[in-house]
């Protein structure tokens, strides 16, 4: 068996996942220890020390940058090449373009978190990048789609494996949404700044538009292709229904791009879009859940592996997570609910219980089983695996309860009036009630960064670990 | 049928093409329609393009992430119409490039804070906003009163406005068009050949932050928040208009 | 065409046609064909474990 692994490595190209890997695991800690800081700066103002590059406004782009881009970016990359290549049995196609779509997205990165920080922002909530950054994310783009489709036509499988449908839709999606949201005019060829091609009520439907796409198709469609090859392959065993999964493949496809206008109820904008995208949001809770039992299921007769396997763990609480949260969002779509749940922290939870819960978990689990085939080795310690499992599991569960808690009491506070038809509460009584919450989501975010940090020295030990072995391993046949 | 099925699956294009279709129809159907209702919602009295300052002001709101705790549409509820003033009309940021409706209330709406609060108050509060909110969680932005406003591009930033649509004029004829719409006054303002004197001039006047002779960034950003959603009248409104406006 | 999407009357009960039939046509597509295409596409979900000689922890292959 020994002799076949260095068979994959030679037929596959590891050295671009691998570089992907470590950089997903560096911007999830950097991102989160972003993310603990300013949640710190709501609960704790002080921390915003008077120093312009630090305050809330300019921190918080970072941190969303670093944990979407960053640290869901390279996992997805990395995963991707990976998948694509072991269901194609093909090496990657594309020669020097691989390379490039690492260190142009490293690059993209790093860009966006100085622009934000010395204050430039196209305002645009995910897509603050300017408009160079915006060209640079365009061609690591149409790159990295050319790698993807020019791998999956050499393939020697007939067959493109669902897992791939998913990502080549992720990819496409994204680089609609990308080009559309960000047409802009620049103030000049040699200044950061511009202004976007539409205002007011056009601007918003298009940024909402990508705005939840990129929920859509890059933290959730690209999220299910690695849970359709990592759930199985981790597993053993092969996906439930194949067939309910190319239900899901194409429900999901179709209806998320309708669904962009709930996050606008209420507003300027006309009702019509509003309501027609509520309807098809309740819609997707059917594809949604087809495809968290399709996954579940597929360990249908080895639930024993739950027991003791903690990776296995983590694709499974993601995968209810995923089922949670799109439950939850059909239903902050309803008019009724978004009129009390919109502006308030109650938005922000439920993103976060997809974003930790559904995308990051996931990625750990693909991670944790990719890490030890990729160097060639065993995982440093499952024991820490666990302990991971506990920290993130622990860190969600703070972190949703106290922005369901806060987000709830601010729409019940605003909407109050007391006996005589006046409003009840002053704004800033509803700041000051949120207090306690903001201090719990601080530390629940704490306890998920320090699971990350868990992550990063048992990925740190395995990795030092393979190579240490596969020098070894080399000196020991070059003396031979 | 079998055809079809076979074809989909083992033809990476044919894959290709259906996805694409399968994406674009929802985003499709959404968009198209608001760009052909724009006319329906333009011609609404007292909306006019930022001045010069104002606009500044704007850029140092996006520039500092206002948008991440503060929204900017308020909506039809009787606690909003209390708490903020009437509803936001779509044609009240139809020059709004980009939008900032916000999506999260950590500090209250904006929509309508023009004219809520004295110069005064705002320099305080952006000084130090405990020293006038005491229970605040917003940052300090003491930087804003001691930095010189950079107004030395400002005409560009004009000039790429209008290529997107404000109508700032560049000529003579765009100028005497503002006229017609916006009336002699407001025109002179938009005015991109005379945007730096037109800012210096708005800055001293109006004496935003204190301090006349020194025109600093709070200066611009306070100009901007007191003109916020004081463009329309709307005791002047029939209800049946904003119907038509909403 | 567009002018008629817009009226927002017609929105919802378009949306929920532009689904049903939509998602009709996909399960149609899916499961109609027989128990032998079934079998046919049911194989396909064994492609991740074709390359399992290649890890250096083979794992069990059934098909549970």
């Amino acid at each position: 068996m020994a002799a076949s692994v260095p068979a994959a490595a030679e037929q596959y190209d590891y050295e671009i996942i691998k570089k992907f890997v470590v950089m997903a695991i560096v911007w999830a800690v950097v991102g989160m220890l972003v993310g603990v800081y300013i949640a710190s700066e709501l609960a704790w103002p002080f921390l915003n020390f008077d120093i312009p590059y630090i305050t809330f406004g300019r921190f918080r782009p970072v941190h969303t940058g670093a944990v979407i881009f960053g640290f869901g970016g390279s996992a997805l990359f990395a995963t991707s090449y990976y998948v694509v290549q072991r269901t194609c049995q093909a090496r990657l196609w594309g020669g020097g373009l691989v390379p490039f779509t690492f260190w142009g997205w490293q690059a993209i990165i790093v860009l966006a978190a100085i622009s934000y920080v010395t204050g430039y922002s196209q305002g645009r909530e995910y897509a603050e990048m300017e408009w160079p950054i915006d060209i640079l994310i365009e061609i690591v783009w149409v790159c990295y789609m050319m790698i993807y489709i020019g791998t999956l036509m050499k393939r020697k499988q007939p067959h493109i494996y669902v897992a791939n449908w998913f990502y080549l839709s992720f990819i496409l999606a994204t680089a609609l949404l990308h080009t559309f949201n960000n047409l802009a005019v620049p103030v000049g060829l040699f200044t950061m700044k511009s202004y976007s091609l539409f205002s007011g009520v056009q601007d918003a439907m298009t940024q909402w538009w990508y705005g939840h796409n990129a929920v859509g198709f890059f933290l959730t469609a690209a999220f299910l292709g690695m849970m359709y090859y990592f759930v199985p392959k981790h597993a053993g065993r092969p996906v439930y229904s194949y067939r309910l999964s190319i239900v899901h493949f194409w429900a999901l496809s179709f209806m998320y791009m309708w669904v962009g206008t709930h996050h606008l109820h209420w507003t300027a904008l006309p009702d019509w879009a509003s309501t027609l995208g509520a309807t098809f949001s309740i819609m997707l809770l059917l594809p949604s859940w087809g495809g968290m039992i399709n996954g579940i299921m597929t360990l249908s007769g080895a639930w024993d592996k739950l027991r003791t396997d903690y990776v296995m763990r983590f694709m499974i609480v993601a995968l209810s997570f995923y089922g949670m949260s799109t439950f939850e969002g059909p239903l902050m779509s309803l008019k009724d609910v978004n009129a009390l749940s919109h502006y308030t922290d109650w938005t922000v939870g439920h993103v976060h219980s997809g974003a930790l819960g559904w995308v990051a978990m996931i990625s750990f689990g693909s991670l944790y089983h990719m890490i030890p085939r990729l160097w060639n080795t065993k995982l440093f310690s499952d024991k820490l695996v666990g302990v991971h499992f506990w920290l993130a599991t622990i860190g969600v569960l703070l972190y949703i309860t106290a922005m369901w808690i806060s987000g709830i009491s601010q729409g019940l506070m605003w909407r109050a009036f007391d006996d005589f038809g006046n409003l009840q509460y002053s704004f800033v009584e509803s700041v000051a009630a949120m207090h306690p919450f903001y201090a719990m989501r601080a530390i629940g975010g704490m306890f998920f960064l320090s699971g990350m940090c868990v992550m990063a020295y048992n990925a740190y030990r395995t990795i030092r670990q393979g190579v240490r072995a596969g020098v070894a391993g080399q000196t020991a046949a070059a003396a031979a | 049928m079998k055809l079809n099925s076979e074809l989909l699956e083992t033809n990476a294009g044919v894959l290709l093409v259906a996805t694409m279709l399968a994406i674009s129809v929802g985003g499709l159907v959404e968009i198209a329609p608001l760009f052909l209702i724009k006319n329906t919602v333009e011609d609404i009295p007292g909306v006019r393009p930022y001045t010069p300052l104002e606009s500044r002001g704007r850029d140092i709101y996006v520039r500092e992430g206002c948008y991440t705790c503060h929204s900017q549409m308020i909506r039809p509820f009787r606690d909003e119409q209390l708490r903020y003033g009437h509803y936001s009309l779509a044609a009240e940021s139809k020059y709004d490039h980009p939008f900032q409706w916000g999506s999260k209330r950590t500090g209250p709406d904006l929509a309508r804070v023009g004219g809520k609060y004295s110069n005064e108050w705002h320099v305080q509060h952006l000084i130090q906003p405990t020293s006038v909110v005491p229970e605040s969680v917003m940052p300090n932005y003491p930087w804003l009163s001691a930095t010189p406003l950079d107004y030395s591009d400002v005409a560009d930033r004009l000039r790429a406005l209008r290529t997107v649509g404000v109508p700032y004029s560049a000529s003579e004829a765009e100028y005497q068009a503002n006229v017609k719409q916006f009336g002699p006054e407001v025109a002179e303002t938009l005015r991109i050949d005379k945007a730096q004197e037109n800012l210096v001039a708005q800055a001293q006047a109006g004496n935003f932050d204190g301090d006349r002779a020194f025109v600093s960034e709070a200066d611009a950003l306070i100009a901007y928040l007191q003109v916020l959603g004081t463009m329309v009248d709307f005791s002047k409104l029939k209800p049946e208009d904003l119907v038509k406006y909403r | 065409m567009l002018s008629w999407l817009a009226q927002p009357e017609n929105s919802k009960p378009l949306g929920l046609l532009i689904f049903f039939i939509t998602f009709c046509l996909i399960v149609l597509w899916v499961y109609a064909g027989g128990k032998k295409r079934g079998e046919q596409m049911e194989a396909h979900k064994n492609i991740p474990f074709l390359d399992d000689d290649l890890d250096q922890e083979a794992k069990d292959k059934s098909n549970g």
